[in-house]
């Protein structure tokens, strides 16, 4: 059931009527038959591989939450005879159980992803199993990698595990983040679904200013930049020049419309509801280098990733000896990065096999790793240079070619997600830099897929986005946290007919000018594949 | 302590005024990569096991939470 569908809207509309007239009590029982009854109709071959992690992560959280209990207990007892270094000993004691068990959960939630998603090809060419037939488990790389997170926490003893495994299978299929996330803390979400929220007129009015948002963004732009991507990408040996640079340039607008307006659908229809899902996007475009860029785009992945592989690679007593090992070698400096850049690398891996088992993926990974890490490593001999050319690093100006230059960075890069294979992105770069002299420029562009009227529209769409992300940088800039409700909170400050009029306006324009209608499926989420 | 702990987060962020933020981590005033190198720096400075464990904004949010969480690892 995809967001864009009648149905979608039908279902979510039903759940949160439902949703306010039960009793508080028995809330998240609502939302759990809801989110279950959501992935039966999605997807019910695959139903039972949910089942399977939630109880397997279940279970084995109750385990470490046990040896968390135990330990403290045993501690607590013998606070006065034990010594530090006995106290030490206890707790490498206890964290080898837990290392056991996380093992363990990881090797068996981790595993179904594995053989469902990155070896089936292999496996099945190799006739060692036949999986043909199975679909990839919708959402599955998102409830894995938040179970992992439960696990992981309850492991550095951050939070209590859940003792109730259908308040669990809940948190792990809440049918608003299965199909592409955010992939949500257990800190941060699970009580929200399990405290029930009574009726609030304001969560409700910024939930449906959040959907139809998201609508705003998926159905008319990125559905309408996809026209022209698609054409570009699956006939590459057409085009060279300047077609496939604009084609990669609206492919970065197609995909950061099409996830977030996904993400603001998704947090939206929680949101109407009283819940607050984690946020995804911080206006990534907005960018002055690819380290604040991974802040701001699908932020959920790369803190799982900063959290869980970063800094425990980057803080490793082998890494870190080893950095002080190669100080006497290449100096102080580099000694001390040479962690860092391992972690950055392991880091970058991760988040292109998270998309794909691919080698487009883990080029995708390695070329953003590598940015990052060649701006480590020359970034002295890029101090320099900026103060010997005398340039005010503080100046607007300044920032704003850092802007322009990291998006041009992004833009480079989405050619390997997007390509359809490494070779081709490849060669689909190179053939940037060749002119096309048959057909003059314009005559090409406009032969694409989209007319005059469409560039309009993605123009004033854009405009309107732009100016909705500006409101909300200003809205960080002076009142700190992440702005995202800027533009909320100023339409909240504004009249109740002229909020009325807005929306209407809204709804109006997407119902007016989205890509659909008769005979036209909206295109799938772009993170529903991964 | 104050002072030497002020020298270390000085030394990485100079241009972070230590003495009066207290959302360091909630703002993400500090990067990944700070964290890491202020985490390495109290190690070796202080004789202390910062673990990723101890990796949560309450420990980093502001220069006296810092101090706490060093004073809490020497115990």
């Amino acid at each position: 059931m995809a967001f864009t569908s009648l149905n979608f809207l039908l279902f979510a509309a039903i759940t949160i009527s439902l949703y306010y007239i039960i009793p508080v009590k028995y809330k998240w029982m609502v939302l759990l038959i809801a989110s279950y009854a959501f992935y039966l109709i999605s997807s019910p071959k695959t139903f039972v591989f949910v089942l399977a992690t939630t109880v397997i992560t279940f279970f084995g959280g109750l385990y470490i939450g046990n040896c968390n209990t135990k330990h403290k207990e045993y501690i607590d007892q013998h606070k006065e005879e034990l010594s530090r270094e006995e106290k030490k000993a206890a707790k490498a004691v206890s964290q080898r159980k837990k290392r056991k068990m996380v093992v363990l959960i990881l090797i068996l939630d981790f595993g179904v992803l594995a053989v469902l998603k990155y070896f089936r090809y292999y496996l099945q060419a190799a006739g060692l199993f036949d999986i043909g037939g199975l679909l990839i488990p919708l959402g599955i790389s998102f409830y894995t990698f938040q179970s992992a997170a439960y696990i992981f926490d309850l492991y550095r003893n951050k939070i209590e595990p859940d003792r109730n495994i259908a308040k669990f299978g809940l948190f792990t299929a809440f049918f608003p983040q299965i199909i592409q996330g955010p992939i949500s803390r257990y800190d941060q979400l699970a009580h929200q679904l399990y405290e029930g929220h009574r009726f609030n007129y304001t969560d409700l009015t910024h939930g449906a200013q959040l959907i139809l948002w998201g609508f705003f963004k998926k159905l008319i732009i990125a559905d309408r930049v996809a026209i022209l991507c698609s054409e570009v990408f699956d006939n590459y040996t057409e085009y060279t020049g300047g077609a496939v640079f604009v084609a990669l340039l609206f492919y970065t607008i197609q995909i950061y419309a099409d996830f977030s307006g996904g993400i603001d659908i998704a947090r939206g229809v929680a949101k109407c509801m009283g819940i607050d899902m984690t946020h995804n996007f911080m206006r990534p475009y907005f960018s002055h280098n690819l380290s604040e860029f991974w802040n701001r785009w699908h932020i959920s992945l790369s803190h799982w990733c900063r959290d869980y592989i970063f800094y425990p690679v980057a803080m490793s007593k082998f890494f870190g000896k080893l950095g002080k090992d190669l100080r006497n070698v290449f100096g102080d400096r580099i000694g001390k990065l040479f962690p860092v850049i391992i972690a950055q690398y392991c880091t970058f891996l991760t988040i292109g096999l998270w998309h794909g088992a691919e080698f487009k993926y883990i080029a995708y990974g390695l070329y953003n790793g590598t940015v990052i890490v060649l701006g480590l490593l020359f970034e002295p001999l890029l101090k320099g240079a900026i103060e010997k050319l005398h340039i005010n690093a503080e100046s607007k100006a300044w920032k704003f070619f850092q802007i322009i230059r990291t998006f041009f960075i992004v833009v480079c890069g989405r050619i390997f997600p997007k390509a359809a294979s490494f070779g081709v992105a490849i060669s689909m770069f190179f053939s940037m830099f060749r002119l096309n002299h048959g057909t003059p420029f314009s005559e090409t562009i406009m032969s694409l897929g989209l007319t005059n009227t469409d560039f309009l529209i993605i123009l004033i769409c854009c405009i309107i986005w732009f100016v909705v992300s500006l409101v909300q940088e200003r809205d960080m800039r002076i009142n700190g946290g992440d702005g995202n409700t800027g533009f909320r909170q100023m339409l909240d400050r504004r009249p109740l007919p002229i909020r009325w009029a807005i929306l209407l306006i809204g709804f109006a324009f997407v119902l007016g000018i989205g890509v659909y209608g008769p005979g036209y499926d909206a295109a799938a989420f772009i993170y529903r594949g991964f | 302590m104050r002072e030497t702990v002020l020298e270390i987060l000085t030394e990485i962020r100079g241009d972070i005024d230590f003495d009066n933020e207290t959302k360091l981590i909630d703002d993400s005033i500090l990067a990944s990569l700070d964290i890491v190198a202020i985490v390495s720096e109290f190690n070796d400075e202080f004789d202390v096991e910062i673990s990723v464990e101890d990796l949560v904004p309450e420990n980093f949010n502001s220069l006296d939470a810092m101090i706490k969480l060093i004073e809490n690892a020497q115990e």
